[in-house]
């Protein structure tokens, strides 16, 4: 294991990149902080780890974009001056990723249930047309789960047998006005993938070690699905596993409360 | 026009290695020779048109240039979100196919008409339209949607007066079909612009239905955007008669001839012949439903009459 695929390694790059995280949405006074906070530990995963340059990743939650952006930035995808326009006028970097504008996010999300069909063209073209090794990720939230189109896709992938695609399921458990076993239960999860022809697995996503386990095991003839059970607004106490926290911007008071949580989980790490 | 269509589109798979064709499960006793032929780059996406649009643009995405084929309502209504943000907000060379535009599905009932197809899409961002006049302007649509950089939509269709006839003239860009010219344009005269197929109604109402052609100028267009500034014959024969009947088999809310009013100049009379919907839904042929809407070459003669009178 490199020495950037190190768990400490993991840890500190997965904080560095909520810091920036919390500093632009307090900045911007933007919402879906919760949103971006449960997905941020997959994409630093992801990004510092397994991510290819022909590889292609797709967020599908396109609210979590500034999650992505900070992710983005930090492995040097996205530049100071870009990153400082998040969310103002005149910006590449709206609060859901926009069509044509960042090299790294092919696909503009935001609408629910886009990014699994397209994600799904692109690992069947790379497997059956262009006939690269080329992979795609496809981060998904639980909530999208919710959109047949969602499901339209995973079909037309089980079938074709994309082994060259992993579906990550940001699973977090809250949805838009509710928890996802109230609103429309999904589960059971796994085997409604698996029913549809998916390898899949359920692993911590905020565990390096499970989700470097997760994604390292093969599946040869069958596209995968890792189900991440994550928590809404991870690393920040009070944002944690709470609706309101997919809506509210943070007070002066609230960005101080969490940046000195940031720095007492940082303080803990190792050195 | 779909055998037609294959036909076009046969040759566009052949020549283009990054062509390909998605179907959503339709095409039968049609596409058999595609899927023979082309295997690999004909993919069937099941009855599931969001997915099927949105895999397409995936596809376009890697460098792939797909035809996306369907009935029309079916891939135009159920996936336009799809259309909208994953084809047209990226500008993506996914070429929509929509075969029976208009009343053509006529006893198949209203789920399966397409009156609002254009409407709809001719809002979106970056689309081109594109609806044939006849079958034998269908390759000639393909060929240049095969050039595109972008979204495009082809309305294919089988109109109730199923009448050819050969144009005097057509514009390689535009597509715009000449079929009646006035000899002598000093004279009162009207300027009947069919769209797509519906100018077929104008065909039959020439060779049948004593529509004079002395008396009248005959174009079908089959773009969108218009580009009246190439379509110089058309502009000439409106800015002579500012007499015009325009016929579309859609509805008027949205439709073509609509756009048109607004692109031309002031003129003395514009008429259109529309689709319409009926709330006393009897259904039954092509025909039968052109006739309930008063889109027939009687009426059409009746409203050139009518604006002669007062001209």
């Amino acid at each position: 294991m490199s020495e950037a695929m190190q768990p400490a390694a993991l840890a500190r790059a997965a904080l560095a990149i909520r810091r920036q995280f919390l500093r632009m949405h307090y900045a911007a006074r933007s919402g879906h902080v919760g949103s971006g906070l449960s997905a941020i530990d997959i994409l630093t995963y992801l990004y510092a780890a397994w991510l290819r340059p022909s590889d292609q990743f797709i967020l599908s939650k396109g609210h979590g974009a500034s999650s992505l952006y900070a992710t983005l930035h930090h492995f040097g995808k996205l530049s100071d001056a870009e990153l400082a326009t998040y969310y103002a006028d005149d910006t590449l970097l709206p609060a859901h990723p926009a069509p044509r504008g960042v090299a790294a996010i092919p696909a503009a999300t935001g609408s629910l249930g886009h990014g699994l069909p397209i994600a799904t063209g692109m690992a069947h073209s790379y497997k059956y047309l262009r006939g690269t090794d080329a992979r795609v990720v496809c981060l998904l939230s639980d909530g999208e789960c919710n959109e047949g189109s969602t499901w339209e896709a995973a079909l037309f992938a089980g079938h074709h047998r994309l082994d060259n695609l992993t579906v990550f399921v940001d699973a977090n458990g809250i949805q838009g006005f509710g928890r996802t076993e109230d609103v429309l239960t999904l589960e059971p999860f796994a085997k409604k993938w698996e029913a549809f022809g998916f390898a899949v697995s359920e692993c911590n996503g905020h565990d390096f070690a499970q989700l470097s386990a997760a994604l390292g095991a093969p599946s040869p003839g069958r596209p995968r699905c890792i189900i991440a059970r994550t928590v809404k607004g991870k690393g920040v106490s009070f944002m944690e596993n709470t609706v309101d926290w997919h809506y509210w911007p943070m007070n002066e008071a609230q960005y101080g409360q969490a940046v000195a949580e940031l720095d007492q989980a940082e303080s803990g790490l190792l050195p | 026009m779909r055998v037609d269509f294959v036909k076009a589109v046969e040759t566009v798979l052949a020549r283009d290695a990054e062509a390909l064709f998605i179907t959503g499960d339709l095409g039968f006793n049609a596409l058999e020779g595609l899927v023979a032929k082309y295997g690999k780059r004909f993919i069937n996406a099941g009855v599931a048109e969001q997915g099927m649009m949105g895999l397409a643009a995936g596809t376009a995405l890697t460098g792939m240039r797909p035809w996306v084929y369907s009935i029309a309502p079916f891939v135009t209504y159920r996936c336009l979100e799809q259309i909208r943000n994953d084809v047209c907000l990226h500008q993506l060379p996914v070429r929509i196919v929509g075969n029976g535009g208009g009343y053509t599905y006529g006893i198949m009932g209203s789920t399966h008409h397409a009156l609002e197809d254009l409407a709809v899409l001719k809002v979106l961002p970056n689309m081109q339209l594109f609806f044939p006049c006849e079958n034998d302007h269908v390759a000639a649509a393909v060929a240049l949607m095969a050039e595109l950089d972008g979204p495009s939509y082809l309305r294919l269709a089988v109109s109730a007066y199923n009448t050819s006839r050969a144009p005097l003239a057509e514009h390689p860009l535009t597509l715009t079909r000449s079929y009646a010219a006035r000899a002598d344009r000093s004279k009162p005269g009207v300027t009947v612009i069919g769209a797509g197929h519906a100018v077929q109604v104008a065909l039959r109402a020439l060779s049948a239905h004593g529509l004079d052609r002395e008396n009248v100028d005959v174009f079908g267009i089959a773009r969108f955007p218009f580009q009246l500034a190439e379509d110089s014959a058309l502009m000439a024969s409106v800015l002579d008669t500012k007499n015009v009947v325009f016929v579309e088999e859609h509805y008027a809310a949205g439709g073509m001839g609509e756009s048109m009013k607004l692109a031309l100049p002031a003129l003395s009379a514009f008429s259109l012949m529309s689709a319409s919907y009926r709330s006393d839904q009897r259904y039954g042929s092509a025909a039968f439903h052109m006739k309930q809407a008063e889109l027939t070459p009687e009426a059409l003669v009746a409203l050139v009459q009518a604006q002669l009178r007062t001209s």
